[in-house]
């Protein structure tokens, strides 16, 4: 088989995993290359992915038959492993070439985890030490792996993780029998407790599979602060469930649930960075998210007394709350407003979208329309007549680049 | 403050620039406009060339007055495609004097808001090539790539593949500017075209075998189920496809 072929085999493997970032790490002294603390995106798939790292399989051949992945036993596809050379060189010549930022590295499980894990590391340690490759490195870890490895393994890499797949322990026994969650578990405790400089600097992150199984959005976000909060996560990406395999255990679903991969990220990180609590979004009354209105707004019409806030005055954690505005957009505010009282002039021309906000927001006392729209049938009306606006812009920008 | 209705004239670079600048703080003129010195004068148009020193001390002496923060947006938006960006920058040095580092938090004056939002863009667009550039290797072990950003950012960029591609010789031409920037394992140096001409470079052998290579996989990772153009033409805008490898064969 030649390389294009083995190439073309695994990275189609490799795709389903969502992590392709290449930050928080620093590597800047010695050998070829560097790491860029903010990460860089190289290139964009054809689905609109970031592109940053060579994402493959050391081999697709699996002992394991977990009900979703291309790669089960029990699946008739063609096979191929790379040799640790083919590895090292794709890498360096596409460093080199300046077509990525490093290597991310997984693999199906051959004989048992300790013997693909010491594969894995012969690979890597020619990587870094005949060719001298000091770019970033991200490789999954195992399940079952020994200790020992684990830590010669995670030397050597800039991220190493497990990936969760599933948010509950029956998802898990029903989709991925020969899958242990605390054998995942496991190799997150050791590289928490190991953590530092020159083990593993970029930290860890998990995946789950969003849609496989009939886990709530309640489930799956307790599962997510969870892993965050014990484990000191870097991330958790979720992966809208793409039906490869047919199988009776599996959902039929017309097209993979992107709308509510893209609910369950906006949730993360107004968990992560808005100082929102995982109640303030879902309970157990309302255990899913709403797929038409984004969060943040479901959660202001919700407790539409706390609005409108005063740009002017209120706390920097108030503004945070104002659907439309972000981390930055808070920042600048909270920033420029000691020097001079802000206008809905200033914030259009700061580039703070008012689309959503200006129903949520007085400047200097005064409202962006009149004030007896302030009502959350008005606001919610409008909010979904813009975004049905939106859409039909949408399909005719689109039809305009068909023809 | 004076406003003087004189077109300043500077030599085509940094340096001359802020020497210009200087002078007139010192001169206390606010000029109708300043532009670089083969600007072709209207009819009415009065021009003034002055006497310009070219001394890079000019650059400690202007941060020592106005600060590293604002120097920065300075620099940026020198680098930038903006028409008459010199005035604009020359209002932002004397609100710089004025309101020290607060300066960039003083959204609601026109010229700073501006500014800053320049000086954004550019640094976006530099990070934007720190991906996107393309280097082809040729049998000489030259690493060569073209780019065509909008904004002049061969120098930024430089200074991020100076740090990475530190044990081979490059070279990085801005076809927008014609203006090359050549490795030598130690330090870059940029040239434009009337100084440097490339001949005879040939590919190396095993280029085009990577470059397949690179191309199956770029096609094999992208999830046909979730196929997004117009999410890939925000991140990757069309206008850069013709110098990145993979997307080359589309336009």
């Amino acid at each position: 088989m030649n390389i294009k072929e083995k190439l073309k085999i695994l990275a189609n493997s490799a795709k389903y995993d969502a992590s392709c970032s290449s930050s928080g790490s620093k590597r800047d002294r010695g050998g070829v290359g560097n790491t860029n603390i903010s990460g860089i995106c190289h290139s964009f798939a054809s689905d609109g992915r970031c592109i940053s790292l060579l994402k493959i399989l050391l081999t697709n051949a699996c002992i394991f038959d977990c009900k979703y992945c291309p790669n089960r036993k029990s699946n008739n596809i063609k096979r191929a492993i790379f040799t640790k050379e083919e590895i090292c060189e794709l890498t360096m010549n596409f460093y080199k070439r300046n077509y990525i930022e490093g290597l991310f590295l997984s693999s199906g499980i051959i004989k048992n985890p300790d013997y693909t894990t010491n594969l894995l590391i012969e690979a890597i340690t020619d990587l870094r030490r005949k060719y001298k490759f000091n770019g970033y490195i991200h490789v999954k870890a195992i399940p079952g792996t020994s200790e020992i490895l684990l830590k010669k393994l995670g030397a050597l890499v800039d991220r190493m993780s497990a990936n969760i797949e599933l948010p509950t322990q029956n998802g898990l026994k029903l989709l991925a029998p020969n899958k242990d969650e605390n054998k995942v578990t496991k190799i997150m405790s050791y590289v928490k407790k190991n953590h530092s400089k020159a083990y593993v600097p970029a930290g860890q992150s998990t995946q789950m599979i969003i849609g496989a199984t009939k886990e709530t959005d309640l489930d799956i976000l307790n599962k997510s602060d969870k892993m965050y909060k014990v484990y000191n996560l870097k991330r958790v990406f979720y992966s809208a469930y793409v039906p490869v395999n047919k199988d009776n255990l599996l959902p039929t679903l017309a097209s993979p649930p992107l709308k509510r991969e893209n609910r369950l990220y906006q949730v993360d990180w107004l968990l992560r960075f808005y100082k929102f609590k995982i109640n303030d979004l879902v309970d157990e009354k309302n255990p899913n998210l709403n797929l038409l209105i984004d969060p943040k707004i479901t959660w202001a019409l919700r407790n539409l007394e706390k609005f409108p806030k005063e740009i002017n005055t209120c706390s920097f954690d108030e503004l945070l709350q104002i659907p439309g505005v972000g981390v930055k957009g808070a920042k600048k505010i909270y920033s420029s407003r000691k020097y001079f009282k802000i206008t809905f002039k200033d914030l259009k021309n700061m580039n703070i979208v008012l689309k959503r906000a200006k129903y949520f927001i007085l400047c200097n006392g005064k409202y962006y329309t009149s004030e007896a729209m302030f009502k959350k049938e008005i606001i919610e009306k409008c909010l979904m007549l813009e975004d049905l606006k939106e859409k039909r812009q949408n399909i005719k920008q689109l039809c305009l680049f068909n023809d | 403050m004076i406003k003087d209705n004189k077109i300043y004239l500077y030599n085509n670079n940094f340096v001359s620039f802020l020497y210009l600048c200087i002078l007139l703080i010192k001169n206390k003129i606010i000029p109708r406009n300043i532009k670089e010195i083969d600007y072709a004068p209207g009819l009415f148009d009065e021009t003034c060339l002055l006497d310009l020193i070219e001394d890079y001390k000019i650059i400690d002496y202007l941060i020592k007055n106005i600060g590293n923060n604002n120097f920065n947006v300075v620099f940026k938006v020198f680098l930038s495609n903006k028409e008459d960006k010199e005035i604009l920058i020359y209002k932002f040095i004397l609100y710089s004097l004025k309101y020290k580092e607060k300066t960039i938090y003083m959204k609601n004056i026109k010229e700073i808001l501006e500014c800053i939002k320049i000086s954004k863009y550019v640094v976006s667009e530099n990070h934007k090539f720190k991906g996107f550039t393309r280097f082809k290797k040729y049998d000489n072990e030259i690493y060569y790539a073209e780019i065509n950003p909008t904004n002049n950012i061969l120098y930024l960029l430089s200074l991020h593949f100076k740090k990475r591609l530190n044990t081979d010789y490059w070279i990085i031409k801005d076809v927008n500017r014609k203006i090359y920037s050549i490795f030598d394992k130690k330090n870059f140096y940029i040239i434009n075209e009337e100084n440097f001409k490339i001949k005879n470079f040939k590919l190396s052998e095993e280029e085009s075998n990577f470059e397949n290579l690179w191309k199956e996989f770029y096609k094999t990772i992208g999830i046909t189920e979730r196929k997004n153009d117009r999410c890939r033409m925000n991140f990757m805008p069309k206008k850069y496809w013709k110098y990145i490898l993979e997307m080359s064969d589309e336009v």
